[in-house]
């Protein structure tokens, strides 16, 4: 048979790395060289600087995903600062790329909604409102609502019912429908209210 | 009792746009879509779910769903698709196997030169030797590499039964009788013993998938076959899990995932390959600086 | 574009937005007007979709989680298969000029700015992707 046996390696036990030498690769001219330092600091709460400035100036898309997980296996208000600015960078790849982190840390995210929530950029509202997704139904509900009855932009509403058709409890109904009410003859909002009220409502 | 259904062990409510609810939240989750037209199927699977669990309304429920409290949404969508494990299981992908991503792979690797296969979680084996004899019967050039079949998996009790290689008929339902006398022995009643030089071809090693250490020691393989695991895992988990079995392939090398999962849901690091047998993906063969 | 002679039976579009809430309104808009209404959350299920079956119009946001609208729009635009040359219509929360030549520079053919009415979304589907019922 063709099938040759594994060489698998020993188990050497855990490599030794030096927190110092990583955070220098980071800089590194070399693709690989930063991809393998900003895994090895995954976790490395002292490293956060470092890994927040990297990922400020990294272009290479496999990198940049690395010091994500690495920041959000930190996943302290630290690492969570560091990944917020980046939701409002101009380059889109740049802030999918914070976003899916900041959406896998909602205990770490709390702190900071509600200055996201009320943002001056509309797309930092839109995306802060996401982050809602991995909260409780109640506090979900209740941060989603606080952004319906104030929000001027149509689009930043529109996320905001989005979040309420899957998370929303019943006290969400009368502010949904107040919001209809503003955007009337307006495309899309009545007819989110509508569908996000049907998922809510106690009747069918 | 009657030819009527059997009494209802919950009184729990469940309206339809309930389960829409349910299905947009899975579909968003997971890449499943559950249409309309197989609603009674999800209710049934609901029902028996939220009676499993003791909650008392929908929303309870779902309130458990969204934060994956002790993994149901592992047991609600096992409760919707066959979880069976046997030989020749998506049998589509071994196929895509030796029709395109062998002949890509062969193309960068001179003969003589080891090709590396990996079947990560391999649960009892059957996905590992399944590839074994699937190559031995269909890769043409089966003789001119050496090829290296690696299987994994967290549980070490799983492990040993792989490495015993004892199967129930049921598990050999898909294999023609040819390659059941080819490649089994009988060892008992309902006994079937995969054939000595199979086991000796496999290499079983103990691995999670989110331990970077213990996957840095899985190098340089050609193809994963990494199915229906990493869409049960956490955000953070299932990133850490992509990026460690990102580092154990080769650049250009595959990795396979199970039938409804989708890269969508876990990572952006891998290219989307289609083949005519099953959509696959790929590491890049250079990461461009 | 699909030959006429290869061409399925209903015109199919596919609708690339992470909001559920969209892609129904997409789909209501669209379907009654007798097209065949397909969806994905992000570029990366968009890639996976258009290299399975073919489409004739993608409608696609940018802001996705995963990867984002520019980002499917230049591997779309990088395929060897017929799947490059799909048309494609950016809906974005900006209206910019520089986010509507980012978009064009990317490969879209035509740029939106949400939220988008019924009557356009059906206009634009009617011009890129055939006849409407």
């Amino acid at each position: 048979m063709p099938f040759v046996k594994s060489n698998a390696p020993a188990n050497t036990g855990p490599a030794r790395r030096d927190m110092g030498a990583d955070v220098a690769h980071l800089q590194s001219g070399d693709l690989e060289t930063r991809w393998n330092a900003a895994r090895a600091l995954g976790g490395c709460a002292e490293a956060v600087p470092a890994l927040a400035a990297a990922l400020a100036a990294e272009h290479a898309p496999q990198v940049r995903e690395a010091l994500a997980t690495a920041l959000l296996r930190v996943g302290n208000e630290a690492s969570v600062a560091a990944l917020i600015p980046h939701i409002r960078s101009p380059d889109a790849a740049l802030r999918a790329i914070a976003i899916e982190a900041l959406q896998a840390l909602p205990d770490a995210t709390r702190p900071f909604m509600q200055r996201l929530l009320a943002d001056d950029d509309m797309d930092v509202r839109i995306l802060a409102l996401e982050l809602l997704r991995g909260m409780p139904a109640a506090e979900a509900t209740r941060l989603a609502c606080g952004v319906l009855e104030r929000e001027q932009h149509p689009n930043v509403c529109a996320a905001a019912i989005d979040v309420l058709a899957e998370t929303g409890t019943p006290v969400a109904v009368p502010v949904l429908r107040a919001c209809a009410s503003r955007f009337a003859g307006t495309p899309f909002i009545p007819f989110a209210v509508s569908a996000a009220i049907a998922r809510i409502s106690a009747e069918s | 009792m009657s030819g009527s259904e059997a009494p209802r062990a919950s009184a729990v409510t469940v309206r339809q746009e309930d389960v829409r609810r349910l299905c947009d939240f899975l579909y968003r989750r997971t890449g499943m879509l559950f249409a309309e037209d197989k609603r009674y199927y999800i209710d049934r699977r609901l029902e028996e779910r939220i009676a499993a669990t003791g909650a008392e309304s929908f929303q309870a429920y779902f309130a458990l769903l969204r934060s994956d409290a002790d993994h149901e949404i592992q047991y609600l969508v096992n409760a919707f698709t066959v979880n069976e494990t046997y030989f020749y299981r998506e049998e589509h992908q071994l196929r895509c196997m030796t029709s395109d991503l062998l002949d890509d792979i062969v193309q960068r690797k001179p003969v003589g030169e080891t090709i590396r296969i990996w079947s990560v979680p391999c649960a009892t084996g059957e996905e590992p030797y399944s590839i074994c004899m699937w190559l031995m019967e269909n890769f043409s050039r089966v003789d001119s590499y050496n090829i290296e079949i690696v299987g994994s998996d967290i549980d070490t009790r799983a492990l040993k039964a792989a490495a015993e290689g004892v199967y129930g008929k049921r598990a050999l339902m898909r294999l023609p009788q040819g390659l059941v006398d080819r490649y089994f022995e009988k060892d008992g009643p309902d006994k079937y013993r995969i054939d000595a030089g199979l086991r000796n071809s496999v290499t079983f090693t103990a691995v999670n998938l989110v331990d970077s250490q213990g996957m840095a020691q899985h190098r340089d393989f050609d193809i994963v076959f990494c199915r229906n695991v990493l869409i049960y895992f956490d955000d953070a988990s299932r990133r850490l899990a992509a990026e460690n079995l990102y580092d154990c392939i080769q650049p250009g090398g595959y990795i396979c995932l199970g039938h409804s999962e989708t890269m969508s849901r876990i990572s952006p690091l891998f290219n989307v390959c289609r083949y005519p047998d099953a959509i696959v993906y790929r590491k890049p063969v250079r990461e461009h600086d | 574009m699909t030959d006429a002679a290869t061409r399925h039976s209903a015109p199919r579009i596919l609708v690339v937005d992470d909001s559920s809430l969209v892609r129904l309104y997409y789909r209501d808009a669209l379907e009654p007007a007798g097209f065949e209404v397909d969806q994905a959350i992000n570029g990366i299920e968009a890639l996976e979709k258009v290299l399975a079956k073919p489409f004739d119009l993608i409608i696609v946001d940018i802001n996705m989680p995963r990867m984002d609208g520019f980002s499917f729009l230049r591997v779309l635009r990088a395929q060897a298969s017929d799947a490059s040359s799909i048309p494609v219509v950016v809906i974005s929360t900006e209206a910019g000029p520089q986010d509507i030549e980012d978009a064009r520079a990317a490969g879209a053919n035509y740029y939106l700015v949400k939220p988008v009415s019924e009557t356009a979304l059906r206009d634009h589907a009617a011009v890129l992707a055939g006849r409407a019922a």
